[in-house]
């Protein structure tokens, strides 16, 4: 028994591992498609998606307007996503597209994020894939997260992100450290999904 | 016959007593009554009094507050006030949710008391005298990567004053400020902490059902929510993986740890509830079930203004 105790704490380690590294590489294309559909989607409507259940069938969708955010949930396997996308003037074949693409790789949440670096409102892509492959019963669910930049950013000698390039102070967002995948890219693992 | 005489001197005396007495209660209770109402003004009177400070100069107390952004946040919060941002991950929603009532009711109450806290590094506010740690004015303005709290210094030096002055269970352990604590049980609030905060600054009478771990006992949340709104302002403490739906996960904890303001109930198609409510600086809206609402909710509080005519 104590044996077999070991032999999944060592496999759930080494996936975790190896889905860190491999992920971004494995995935490129399909991440890089969703990243690019979403940014230009945004620019014609704000808007941000999230998949709230762990079968990937619920998805939350919330629409930001100048002066309120409206939060709906729909079921995908429904109409419901369809007709309301419509009824907000959202070009809906192409934000399905997005749900879906985002369904096949388990990703969990896709938003457009604000920060600021030299008192400079700049934005970034946020996007949380969850981890599935092994989950031990009892400890706090992992996400993968990936931060895409528009503009190449700074990186220390461990390829940790830094706020900027004078200040040597290493940029956290929602408190967790990130590192490079490359000059646009980041990622790290978290508890928290958004 | 003369005042001189015991007799008619302790009569004098009575009857003098019986007037002040009859005559003059009503009077000084009043008065009193006066004294114990809720301050408001109004968003003129607040940016009146911020044009008189267009020129602060800089605080020799808050080292890392630049006079003219700390002017610039005051004037945007009051011209919006449901700009007011708590910041991405900290624990600061308790104290943002709360500035909704100086901020919408008394501006020039929130104004006086920010300037002052600025000039000279202490200031009193409704019954609570304020004169934050030195780490607390140290740290004041050089918070980051909070997304737009990081460009706005008189939002980190309310928040931070409020969190280092008002304590409660929670922040047993950690009572002083260290760099990091706004994301921590430093910034705490539960829910006897928020309503007092309420009464003490603003001097509202608070109205509380709920609790920390349990929920309040509610049969119809519509009627009693849309009830309290017609009353006064209404807080909610909500658990904040339920607001922001998540089920990623079969073991949830099952706590509040988020407060908001609610906006609006409606009731909407399919028994549902249209729930507006503010919160991150700005208006939500989601439709809910009731059964799902009432899960949400573990605390309700009601604000209501004390007047001169005790209505």
């Amino acid at each position: 028994m104590p044996f077999v105790c070991f032999a999944i704490l060592l496999c759930s380690c080494a996936s975790r591992k190896v889905f860190t590294t491999n992920y971004y590489s494995g995935n490129e294309k399909v991440l890089t498609s969703i990243e690019q559909s979403y940014k230009k989607l945004y620019q014609q409507k704000h808007f941000s998606v999230a998949f709230t259940d762990r079968s990937f069938n619920y998805v939350s969708f919330e629409i930001l307007t100048d002066s309120i955010k409206y939060i709906y949930e729909f079921d995908i396997r429904e109409n419901k996503l369809h007709d309301t996308l419509i009824k907000y003037n959202f070009p809906a074949p192409e934000v399905i597209s997005l749900v879906m693409q985002m369904r096949s790789i388990q990703c969990s949440w896709i938003h457009n994020l604000d920060y600021y670096t030299n008192n400079q409102k700049q934005s970034m892509v946020f996007m949380s894939i969850r981890h599935i492959s092994f989950h031990l019963p009892f400890t706090s669910e992992k996400y993968y997260i990936l931060t895409f930049y528009s503009q190449p950013q700074y990186y220390d000698s461990e390829g940790r992100l830094l706020a900027n390039r004078r200040l040597r102070k290493l940029r956290k967002i929602n408190d967790d450290i990130f590192h490079r995948i490359n000059d646009k890219v980041c990622y790290t693992v978290s508890e928290r999904f958004r | 016959m003369s005042l001189l005489n015991p007799y008619i001197r302790t009569v004098f005396c009575v009857l003098l007593v019986c007037i002040i007495w009859l005559g003059g209660t009503p009077a000084f209770a009043y008065d009193a009554r006066n004294t114990d109402t809720t301050p408001v003004s109004t968003k003129k009177a607040a940016l009146d009094y911020l044009a008189k400070h267009r020129q602060l100069p800089e605080s020799k107390y808050w080292l890392n507050v630049d006079p003219d952004r700390f002017v610039q946040n005051l004037k945007n919060n009051i011209e919006n006030p449901l700009g007011i941002y708590e910041g991405r991950s900290t624990n600061f929603c308790a104290y943002a949710a709360l500035s909704y009532l100086p901020l919408h009711h008394d501006p020039l109450g929130y104004t006086v008391f920010m300037i002052e806290l600025y000039r000279n590094g202490k200031a009193m506010y409704g019954k609570e005298y304020f004169e934050p740690s030195r780490e607390v004015k140290l740290a004041a303005g050089t918070l980051t990567f909070k997304g737009e709290l990081d460009v706005r210094p008189a939002d980190q030096l309310w928040f931070m004053a409020l969190a280092d002055h008002f304590k409660g269970y929670l922040n047993f352990f950690d009572k002083n400020y260290n760099s990091g604590d706004e994301n921590k049980l430093w910034a705490a609030v539960n829910f006897a902490k928020f309503n007092r905060m309420i009464r003490r600054l603003f001097n509202y009478d608070v109205v509380a059902v709920g609790s920390d771990l349990f929920r309040p006992g509610i049969r119809d949340i519509y009627e009693y929510l849309s009830d309290r709104l017609q009353k006064g302002t209404v807080a909610l403490f909500v658990n904040n993986l339920d607001l922001y739906k998540k089920n990623h996960t079969s073991l949830k904890i099952d706590v509040p740890t988020h407060f908001v303001i609610l906006l609006d109930v409606e009731e909407v198609d399919d028994d549902k509830i249209a729930v507006t409510y503010w919160d991150y600086g700005f208006r939500s809206r989601q439709i809910l079930s009731p059964k799902f609402l009432k899960k949400l909710i573990f605390g309700i509080a009601l604000c209501t203004k004390k007047t001169a005519d005790g209505r």
